[in-house]
């Protein structure tokens, strides 16, 4: 594994209540790389992707991005790493446009003490973003209600790489997709890692995640059992895996 | 009958939504300039400069406290305080400039910090307290009603000093300044709402408070921020209706009177907004106020009985909210 770690997480513990979601996990994220994260359901991938974007903070343990010792304090913390996040159910606001989902929460403002959206700015800088991931969307003043599930998918990630997102985590991303937007959101990933960009993503879909992802780390119980480069591994050790048998 | 409205999402053609949503949106542009077409006929004297006058300073009364209600419902918040927060302005405005003999400016000061404070009560107990506001300002409408009660001692308070009234009657061009000031609030509202960027984290919070605070909109400040704005237009209004009648106001009890926070529901519905938030335009709210005060004032000239116009407006009500839940159903 020659790769660069761009995000590390250090013995991550998360509990709630007496339910130990997160134990104790170690796991590296590999720069430029598209890194899956598998697992059953209850398994602790939506948990330690949650900690790893702001949303929930670990209990224990802590986390090292670009070799430095970080704290993710938030959301916004989050963003300010460099990390964001695109939910399973997209967290876009359907009654507003494409242009005003992609910038909520970072607008662009002009005029004194920068109170006034910058309205043209945002417009053009959507195109531009939504271009570069070649997505497909006719009109960006669109209510978001009336795209379909791709085109929501683009949306999201819009959202996150204008936000400077380097580190994009995808969760679930094609879960309540048909064929055809599966392949438009499997192009959309392929398109970022071109980019340059570290993608995690989160599935259940194995045969997806071989065809996309560089790496695949699987947890079981809470627990990282272990992480394989997908060239070295089988669809079998890694199903095997998420059963809970550890990799050697 | 209306079955309907316990259904899921409607099942119509995107087409067919639009349209419908455009005409649920659009309708009281229409509906309010029918009204007043058919008032010119029927109602005696309804057509003259005197009567529409007044119609326009009964709608800028309504209409300021529909502005800042407006924010509320958009942030997805229905503040239920307007009532209390009336009463505590108009006795403050009275006390203040009749009893303690302060200066006009540090009066309107005083009492429109009392609604801020009123509304920065009424954000703690929102967000710190993580209540619905519905109820949370219900409890709050108790208290300041009490207050409002307390400081007065129950009684009206007379101003018979001179240089509050003559404010509220000062004329530009023909129209009095409280339609001016009601003109304002909604030019700002719309500025704020359309152009910066606290009103579209008002709109995302309203509409998705988890999307907006996902994205790192500051959602609790957004929503203390609304919540005071509905009480500062609030206080506002109590100020004009205060000097307009040279005593304080009994809020409290005037469950008829045009200035409540019925009526800016009424009107914030009427006017396409959700009642669940997110959704509207501050623009069309004003066209829905002076619906409502030509609906009452049509009806009161043409002598029909004051329980018979009340029913009128609950039924407005009734209806607006039916849309309101029709409209969510179909978005």
């Amino acid at each position: 594994m020659s790769d660069q770690v761009i995000l590390e997480t250090v013995d991550v513990d998360k509990s709630f209540g007496a339910v130990h979601a997160v134990r104790s996990v170690s796991w590296k994220v590999y720069r430029g790389r598209v890194n899956a994260l598998v697992g059953d359901n209850g398994a602790g991938k939506s948990t330690l992707i949650k900690l790893i974007s702001g949303a929930l903070q670990p209990n224990d343990g802590g986390f090292r991005i670009r070799g430095q010792e970080t704290r993710i304090g938030g959301p916004a913390g989050a963003f300010g790493h460099g990390i964001a996040a695109v939910y399973q159910d997209l967290a876009l606001v359907e009654g507003r446009d494409v242009v005003m989902n992609m910038f909520l929460g970072s607008e662009l403002t002009r005029g004194p003490g920068q109170i006034f959206l910058d309205h043209k700015g945002m417009l053009q800088q959507a195109h531009e973003v939504l271009d570069d991931i070649h997505a497909r969307i006719p009109n960006v003043r669109e209510m978001v209600r009336n795209l379909s599930g791709g085109q929501r998918q683009a949306v999201a990630v819009g959202r996150a790489l204008i936000r400077g997102g380097e580190i994009i985590i995808m969760d679930e991303p094609t879960a309540a997709l048909g064929v055809e937007q599966t392949q438009e959101v499997l192009q959309l990933i392929d398109t970022l890692r071109e980019q340059g960009k570290t993608i995690i993503l989160i599935s259940h879909n194995i045969q997806q995640v071989f065809e996309i992802a560089d790496y695949i780390s699987v947890m079981f119980h809470g627990e990282l059992i272990g992480t394989r480069q997908r060239d070295e591994a089988t669809e079998a050790e890694v199903v095997a895996m998420i059963m809970g048998r550890r990799s050697p | 009958m209306l079955g309907f409205l316990n259904q899921g999402e409607l099942s119509l053609s995107r087409r067919r939504r639009e349209q419908l949503l455009f005409l649920m949106d659009n309708g009281i542009y229409v509906v309010t300039i029918l009204l007043f077409i058919a008032f010119i006929f029927l109602a005696p004297y309804f057509f003259t400069t005197r009567n529409l006058v007044n119609v326009l300073i009964s709608a800028s009364l309504a209409g300021i406290v529909t502005a800042g209600y407006t924010v509320a419902i958009l942030a997805g918040q229905i503040d239920t305080s307007t009532q209390g927060v009336l009463a505590v302005a108009t006795v403050t405005t009275a006390l203040l400039f009749e009893e303690v003999g302060l200066s006009l400016p540090l009066t309107v000061i005083l009492a429109l910090g009392a609604g801020i404070a009123a509304g920065l009560f009424n954000g703690v107990i929102v967000v710190n307290g993580r209540i619905v506001a519905f109820v949370a300002t219900l409890a709050t409408s108790g208290v300041l009603l009490a207050i409002s009660l307390f400081l007065s001692g129950g009684q009206t308070i007379t101003i018979a000093r001179e240089g509050l009234q003559e404010v509220v009657f000062i004329r530009l061009f023909g129209i009095p300044s409280s339609v001016w000031i009601m003109f304002m609030c909604y030019i700002v509202g719309w500025v704020m709402l359309t152009q910066t960027k606290l009103g579209a984290h008002i709109y995302a919070t309203g509409a998705d408070y988890r999307a907006a605070l996902l994205s790192g909109v500051p959602v609790n400040r957004v929503i203390r921020v609304a919540l005071v704005i509905s009480a500062l237009t609030a206080a506002l209004t109590a100020i004009l209706v205060t000097a307009r009648a040279k005593q304080s106001a009994m809020f409290g009890l005037a469950i008829a009177g045009s200035v409540d926070f019925v009526t800016a529901l009424t009107a914030v519905l009427l006017g396409g907004f959700s009642l669940f938030g997110g959704v509207g335009r501050i623009e069309r709210n004003l066209v829905a106020v002076l619906f409502l005060t030509i609906l009452g004032n049509g009806l009161q000239l043409m002598d029909v009985a004051t329980g018979v116009i009340l029913i009128v407006r609950g039924f407005a009500l009734v209806f607006a909210v039916i849309l309101s839940v029709l409209r969510a159903r179909m978005t």
